[in-house]
């Protein structure tokens, strides 16, 4: 049984597998070590990946990013909101849940977040099946330690979607602790800390290694909308800012312009990390107008100041969760591409006194070596380097129940060691009160609203009692894969209830089966049409093979047959010109036509070249013979 | 005879409503003796952990349920402050403890006696 693991990230992902007592992150066809997590739609085709992000400026409605900062969130939600001004591509409201709209084969389609992750995983699945040569079906797949409930279930559906059978769903600076501590000895207990920065979430996690290894989490926070595309935004903006002063057009709402703008923008953020300034080169932007823009390291800098600045409170919040102080850290890890601009270290590095900075794991793929990790111990591996090693991960945010006032009674504490389980009492409100709504929330606040509502239930048939006498326990147990059930138990008469919080409140069942149907016809889709290239790859192969002879054995025909061949080479070519996707039957057709019509005189030519091959190696005069061979085949 | 019986039956009930309601003995599931030191507890800990964690035990179904009292365990016996509340009155008292840390002013007025009120 093989296992992988996945780092589905908001701007690109990467794959990894266990390997003879190593981790190897897989490259895809293009040779990359990571994939952009981009899926675009065209009139012809599906792309993901590489080819998707490489059409996104000529291509920018229908090319979809960022559908990790959807995944498992209402369409009401503010961050939500303030996500789609900045988005070329449509996304509706389709009852409280966001859906994208694409133009694919001339057709309006809406997909749910969840599908859009689907079709990377699926994509990552294929280079992973393309470099070990055989079926995947296991998967780990990582997500941001501040990842909610919903959010984790709706990444869950969206491996289950891409056909996998998800093994676990870790948390990212989790996974980069395991690659962290994977090729060490740990003798003496040690604390570190990961600074974990992507392309749109910032995790902080300290976890606590001891002998075997044992990986304890210690604590988590984090944001999970902020990261290195918010600095991109914010270098975009400058230049359409800029790009207004200087020639009085609004470029923002030109969704092509703007995204040329935000890719130019992300390559010279990049370029910042090493450069001290940067210059930016865009020819006919807008209205004809070409654009050169300079920026300085300082000066973006001082444009994501505030989001840098942000990041320390996390570290500083996960310090005060774990009960330690900074002193207390024996390492400091930074993970995540985003850490490799300079400020960012800097700050990390002035919080923490000055002391050295970890950088013997990648950022870029840490997380996806850690996962890799994690789903060979789940799939049995027993090499003596893991056999041992365990991984307690954490209750990421509180859990608890709604009580009087729409106070958040919490049962379960951020920041518990996972799995887990807890019994509360909980009493009646009023007088002779006959049934109970129990509603399960997820967060921090001290109201429920503005909690994330998990699921609720009923207790029905509590004997009638004055208030405050029945007694009602309320358990909460989480198991090793962080699924949440709730129980409730009248303690009188032993009547319970309760539910197992799924995804079901966001997807149901059906709608699930539905995508998952439709992925398998995507797959069949994708194929189809690789197959149909390949044939027409194979066809105009084939068309210029036979005019590559004509011209190589040009003495061996006569004019007549000659001007034919080009003539009729020429006609196939302008053929294939005109047709560029047709069926794949209509190009088998036209080969087999082409074929036939050919095979004779390709085959006077092929006997030819065997006996030149014949008579180079043995050197005799055969000429004679080769001629007659010739006559004879025809 | 007969009576006996149902004594008999009568005294294994009450004793195990008793021993459920008393809770869970935590040192009992930690294997440490009850004047056992944090770094004591800390090392127990991490020793049954490693042998009852669920990843480690995928065929026993109990798995996750052992863990999670080794767990539960541990978070009470690791923390000082709710050490001493488990010595004093066992688990019954930690389930109490959340309604002291809840910041609701209006509980005492309203005199709610350290229960928490479901919705209706």
């Amino acid at each position: 049984m093989v296992g992988i693991g996945i780092d589905l990230g908001t701007t690109s992902s990467c794959v990894a597998v266990w390997k003879k007592g190593t981790v190897e992150v897989i490259t895809n066809e293009q040779g990359n070590r990571t994939t952009p997590s981009f899926v675009a739609f065209t009139p012809r085709e599906r792309l993901i990946g590489e080819a998707a992000k490489n059409q996104a400026t000529s291509n920018a409605t229908n090319t979809i990013f960022g559908a990790k900062r959807l995944i498992g969130r209402r369409y009401d939600d503010v961050a939500v909101q303030m996500d789609l001004r900045h988005w070329p591509f449509e996304v509706i409201n389709d009852k409280g849940k966001p859906k994208i709209i694409v133009c694919y084969k001339n057709q309006r389609k809406a997909f749910a977040p969840e599908e859009i992750s689907a079709m990377i995983l699926f994509r990552m699945k294929e280079v992973a099946e393309l470099y070990l040569k055989r079926k995947v079906n296991d998967v780990v797949i990582t997500v941001p330690a501040y990842f909610n409930d919903s959010q984790r279930q709706a990444t869950r559906t969206a491996g289950v979607i891409a056909g996998f059978n998800v093994l676990r769903i870790v948390n990212e600076p989790t996974a980069a602790a395991l690659a962290y501590g994977f090729d060490r000895n740990i003798k003496s207990e040690k604390n570190v800390l990961i600074y974990d920065l992507g392309g749109g979430t910032l995790d902080v996690s300290i976890l606590t290694i001891s002998r075997g290894p044992v990986y304890e989490v210690k604590s988590t926070a984090g944001n999970t909308r902020l990261g290195g595309e918010d600095f991109d935004n914010r270098l975009a903006a400058y230049f359409a800012e800029d790009f207004k002063k200087r020639y009085g057009e609004e470029i923002i709402s030109n969704a092509k312009a703007f995204r040329r703008l935000k890719v130019a923008a992300e390559r010279v953020k990049r370029f910042l990390t090493s450069a001290a300034e940067a210059t930016l080169q865009i020819e006919s932007l807008y209205n004809d107008l070409d654009y050169t823009g300079k920026v300085t390291r300082s000066l973006f800098e001082e444009l994501c100041s505030d989001l840098f600045l942000d990041t320390i409170k996390y570290v500083e919040q996960a310090l005060k969760e774990a009960r330690m102080k900074k002193r207390d850290i024996n390492d400091i890890i930074l993970v995540g591409g985003s850490t490799r601009i300079p400020k960012i270290r800097r700050l990390v590095q002035e919080y923490f006194d000055g002391r050295a900075i970890r950088s013997t794991v990648n950022p870029e793929e840490a997380v996806a070596c850690g996962a890799a990790i994690q789903a060979a111990i789940l799939c049995g591996e027993r090499h003596k380097k893991i056999q041992d090693l365990l991984l307690v991960d954490v209750v990421p945010l509180s859990l608890g129940v709604e009580t009087a006032r729409g106070m958040m009674y919490k049962i379960i504490d951020r920041n518990t060691p996972i799995p887990c389980r807890q019994t509360k009492d909980l009493t009646t409100l009023e007088d002779y009160q006959r049934s109970m709504t129990i509603e399960v929330f997820e967060g921090e606040r001290a109201l429920t609203r503005d909690n994330n509502l998990l699921g609720v239930f009923e207790l029905d048939n509590i004997p009638p009692a004055p208030r405050g006498i029945a007694i009602v326990d309320i358990t909460f147990d989480i198991d090793a894969n962080g699924i949440l059930s709730v129980y409730a138990q009248d303690r009188s008469t032993g009547n319970r209830n309760g539910l197992v919080v799924t995804n079901e409140h966001r997807l149901n069942q059906q709608e699930i089966n539905k995508m998952v149907e439709e992925a398998e016809a995507f797959k069949e889709e994708d194929t189809e049409n690789k197959r149909r290239l390949e044939v027409r790859n194979q066809l105009e192969g084939y068309v210029y093979s036979v005019k590559q002879t004509v011209t190589e054995n040009i003495e061996m025909l006569s004019v007549k047959e000659i001007s034919t061949l080009t003539k009729e080479c020429k006609e196939a070519i302008e053929w294939l010109e005109l047709n560029p996707d047709c069926l794949r039957e209509e190009y088998e057709r036209k080969m087999s036509e082409l074929l036939t019509h050919w095979s004779l005189i390709m085959r006077r030519f092929n006997c030819n070249r065997h006996t030149a091959k014949r008579q180079r190696s043995e050197n005799t005069e055969v000429n004679d013979a080769a001629i007659e061979e010739v006559e004879n085949n025809e | 005879m007969l009576i006996n019986k149902v004594y008999v039956c009568l005294i294994y009930l009450i004793s195990s409503i008793l021993l459920t309601l008393a809770g869970r003995d935590f040192y009992q599931i930690l294997g440490v003796s009850r004047s056992a030191s944090t770094n004591e507890i800390k090392k127990a800990y991490r020793k049954l952990a490693k042998a009852l964690h669920p990843d480690k035990n995928q065929d026993d179904p109990d798995a996750s349920q052992k863990f999670q009292d080794l767990g539960a365990a541990y978070e009470a016996l690791s923390d000082p402050e709710k050490r001493e509340l488990y010595d004093r009155c066992g688990e019954e008292c930690l389930k109490k403890d959340g309604m002291m840390n809840n910041n609701d002013p209006f509980a005492s007025f309203f005199g709610d006696f350290g229960f928490h009120f479901g919705g209706e």
